[in-house]
């Protein structure tokens, strides 16, 4: 396999973390919560897709749209029924949130199973055209498609966040959200907006990764762990941070096992979390509160 | 002369660009009640915190029985130190009897040899009669009755007497008190008087913080009175009620006595 | 009369695995359930200590259940000794390693614990599937020996009964710690963990200490569950019993360690043997969960004591 190649792949999967983590960002920024969820909304995204074009032979773009707003309904219900009673009852830290959570990933992950079968799917091409030459390699569809929305989102996001109401509210929301309420600001709406953009947005992203390896009901838990790890590596302070920790995640997953072979990918992952976590917790690019 | 059992000398504590204490000395001997006062911010709690291990000290030493005190929180109390907190820090879903439990407890889980043995011990025999006993002593020394209500169920008052009575379950050389009374009603003053009592009759020491100068006034040994980080009086809590330094640090007063004598001369 | 603590619980736990027994018989498929309950009994009662009493919520149990079934099938394909010490090989080694990762992990709590010791988890399974020699790769291990404890080898029902009652044993032991001073101590560390350090106890030690032991019990019923399945693979532990493993206290009830039993006994009721297609059972589960996390936080447990005190007035 070609350097090239490698580069290619290492840019791909760090494009689906980035974009996992961009979705772990806005609810963060805007709830304060980390929502492990966002590995199954991708999940659900992209075994729906399949599902609904194999089993129920639907046009591709019609499963996805499906698939996409079941994602995003299922954020929307995670936050209205789950998270925001835990969280306005729990006193004592973070245990009830995780918790919480947790049985959201796994119900979640249950009901893919149950909905849509518990084998692998394949991933279903949104377009399909000529694969793209570059140098010694091609790039397939699906990956070009991956790149272009990554670029796409993160843009579209960072102008969101900059330039429209809803979006300068989500960092005063979320960085405190008892004096927001006390000043009137809309917090109940816009936590629920920060839930229901992540799960779009998850959403998409998992249908447009599934082609590359297939997508099981099982899938949601290691994607959720990265979308996470890839998050809290680039930090929250730009909302381009997610994607420079995906990329970084990237780099390690294909190189890694590339130069130590095996299962190296998974020890590279666990060494990069107990680095960050124990030295760099607030990640890469760090919040910079203007006095 | 009673023997010296806690010095600090030179503690300062500087944070970011603030000094919230600057060079202060003490001594306590066996028996003492040393009362600590001041204003909001002058200081009080971080000086506690800096004598049980809370925080670290900028600059500053400390000794107990002459050997130096340092090292975090649990080392200190292991040497003699107890203390209480500004809020309450109980387990809330726990009995009162539980909470009263953890300082004699915690007396036989110091090393990790007894936090592995306890807990062998603790699976084979979960209830000494020798616990059950010294709990209810301080139940009925403190006043608290109803042992097994959760500590959640309990007023603030009634929570500080139990923070108060955990620290005593420690015996410990040294029992700090910041801000015991506050929310307490009469019997719970009542209560922890008794209890700095009892640490006094056992030839120990006691430091009480509180911003209410005239309840501590009538109960300790020695006033020490701090403002804005630094120690402005040490000495006799009758002189300190009405000394320059109390009319300063509470009321500006000194500013006023010149504005007087001023207008004095004018008059005359 | 002076009452044994924790003798409640465990008269009712008796109670429960004598009904168990009878209904298994000489069933053989039925026993191979109630190896699987007393497996998942175990490892929830392992989480007991270090989640439900300290209030950290560490994933990696799936790895520590690894270890001890591992320690079982290298002990009796690599070496003559009796197999019986597998059950002090593996659970030291589960408890060693439990250590080393609550170290290296000292000064995380909450959601990055939680990822890091699921990372951790998944990591152990890539390293038994890439240690082939030592491991058997994603083969795993088979063809176990007997047990041979000083000439007896028990039968399979034996086995079962064995288990049953190592089950009741460690819940009675951990109800009694929970309510030792040992108990207070680390309960108090959950909600007040300043009041600990400042009685002389230092916290981080002490969490350590429970790691351990929640990693030990987790081993015995690892190495339990792959003494009577005849083998083991790095699938056999999957992280879906790691999520079940902190629902089973939650839908039993997390006030007594036998709250973990129950919820074993509801989760593999549903999820192994459910009349309808078995894979429903498990979402049922999951949603049973949520429901019980928003309406119902005491579990089973939790609301038949109110209810048996609002009857009779004795305190669950």
């Amino acid at each position: 396999m070609g350097q090239l190649q490698l580069w290619l792949s290492a840019l791909e999967m760090g494009c689906f973390f980035g974009l996992l983590a961009l979705a772990y960002y806005l609810v963060l920024v805007g709830a304060g919560f980390f929502n492990f969820a966002i590995g199954p909304y991708a999940m659900v995204g992209g075994l729906c897709t399949s599902y609904l074009v194999l089993y129920e032979d639907m046009n591709v773009w019609a499963a996805a749209v499906i698939a996409v707003l079941v994602s995003a309904a299922l954020a929307v219900v995670t936050e209205l029924a789950v998270v925001r009673q835990v969280q306005r009852r729990a006193g004592r830290g973070e245990l009830p949130a995780l918790v919480a959570v947790a049985a959201v990933l796994f119900a979640i992950q249950q009901l893919g199973g149950y909905l849509f079968g518990y084998t692998t799917l394949p991933g279903q091409a949104l377009l399909t055209f000529d694969p793209v030459p570059l140098g010694d390699t091609v790039a397939q569809p699906s990956t070009v498609l991956l790149l272009g929305f990554t670029v796409v989102a993160f843009a579209a996001a960072a102008l969101w966040i900059r330039y429209t109401r809803t979006g300068r509210l989500l960092r005063a929301v979320g960085d405190s959200t008892h004096a927001a309420g006390l000043l009137g600001l809309p917090v109940n709406r816009v936590r629920l907006i920060a839930f229901l953009v992540s799960g779009l947005l998850a959403g998409i992203t998992g249908l447009l990764f599934a082609p590359k390896a297939g997508v099981s009901s099982l899938s949601g838990l290691s994607w959720a762990l990265s979308g996470f790890l890839a998050m809290v590596v680039g930090g929250t302070g730009s909302v381009w941070a997610p994607l420079v920790g995906g990329l970084l995640l990237g780099l390690v997953e294909v190189f890694v096992p590339y130069y130590f072979g095996g299962q190296s990918h998974v020890y590279g992952l666990l060494l990069v979390a107990l680095l960050f976590f124990a030295f760099k917790p607030s990640g890469l690019f760090v919040r910079r509160i203007r006095a | 002369m009673a023997e010296t059992l806690l010095v600090g000398s030179g503690l300062t504590k500087r944070y970011g660009g603030v000094t919230a204490l600057q060079d202060v000395s003490f001594e306590l001997r066996a028996g003492e009640i040393l009362g600590l006062v001041g204003p909001n911010g002058a200081g009080k709690t971080t000086l506690v915190d800096l004598i049980s291990g809370a925080q670290p000290a900028t600059e500053g030493e400390l000794t107990l029985r002459g050997q130096r005190l340092s090292g975090p929180a649990a080392r200190r109390a292991k040497a003699g130190l107890a203390r209480t907190f500004q809020y309450p820090q109980l387990a809330l879903d726990l009995t009162v009897a539980e909470n009263l439990l953890l300082g004699r407890a915690a007396r036989r889980h110091g090393t990790v040899w007894q936090m592995v043995a306890g807990s062998f011990a603790g699976a084979l025999r979960p209830h000494l009669a020798s616990d059950t006993q010294a709990v209810a002593k301080l139940a009925e020394e403190l006043g608290i009755d109803r042992l097994d209500r959760p500590a959640g169920d309990l007023s603030l008052g009634e929570q500080r007497l139990v923070e108060v009575g955990r620290a005593l379950g420690q015996d410990p050389l040294v029992l700090l008190l910041d801000e015991p009374f506050a929310g307490s009603d009469a019997s719970g003053v009542h209560g922890i008087v008794e209890v700095v009592r009892t640490v006094q009759r056992r030839g120990h020491a006691v430091i009480l913080v509180d911003h209410n100068v005239d309840l501590v006034a009538g109960l300790v040994d020695r006033i020490m009175l701090l403002d804005r980080g630094r120690a402005v009086f040490d000495g006799n809590p009758q002189e300190c009620l009405g000394s320059p330094e109390m009319q300063q640090v509470y009321f500006g007063v000194a500013a006023a006595e010149d504005d007087q004598e001023d207008a004095s001369h004018v008059v005359s | 009369m002076k009452r044994v603590p924790g003798s409640f619980g465990l008269l009712l736990g008796l109670v429960g695995a004598a009904l168990i027994l009878l209904w298994v018989g000489a069933d053989g498929y039925k026993q191979t359930l109630i190896t699987t309950t007393a497996t998942y009994a175990l490892i929830a009662l392992g989480m007991y200590v270090p989640y439900l009493m300290a209030g950290s919520l560490s994933m990696a149990y799936g790895a520590y259940a690894g270890i001890g079934g591992y320690a079982v099938g290298l002990l009796s394909s690599r070496t003559g000794l009796p197999l019986i010490l597998a059950w002090i090989a593996g659970p030291v080694v589960a408890a060693a390693v439990a250590v080393l990762l609550g170290l290296a992990t000292r000064r995380l709590s909450g959601f990055f614990l939680a990822a890091v010791t699921l990372l951790f988890g998944m990591a152990f399974t890539a390293l038994l599937v890439d240690a082939e020699g030592l491991s058997g790769g994603s083969g795993g291990l088979g063809s176990l020996r007997k047990l041979n404890i000083l000439g007896w080898v028990p039968s399979h029902y034996q086995v079962v009964v064995g288990s049953l009652v190592v089950v009741c044993v460690i819940a009675f032991l951990l109800d009694r710690l929970r309510m030792s001073p040992w108990g207070v101590i680390v309960r108090t560390m959950r909600d007040a963990p300043r009041a600990v350090e400042a009685a002389g106890v230092r916290v981080s030690v002490m969490n350590l200490v429970s790691l351990a032991i929640g990693a030990a019990i987790a081993a015995v019923g690892g190495g339990l569950f792959t003494y009577s399945a005849g083998s083991v693979t790095p699938d056999t532990f999957t992280l879906n019993l790691v999520f079940l493993a902190i629902f089973m206290p939650l839908i039993g009830g997390s006030a007594t360690p036998w709250g973990a039993v129950l919820g074993a006994v509801i989760a593999v009721e549903l999820t192994l043997n459910f009349p309808a297609v078995q894979t429903s059972g498990t979402l049922i589960l999951a949603l049973g969960v949520l429901v019980i996390l928003l309406l119902a936080p005491q579990g089973v447990i939790g609301y038949a004591s109110r209810l048996a005190r609002l009857v009779g007035g004795r305190r669950g």
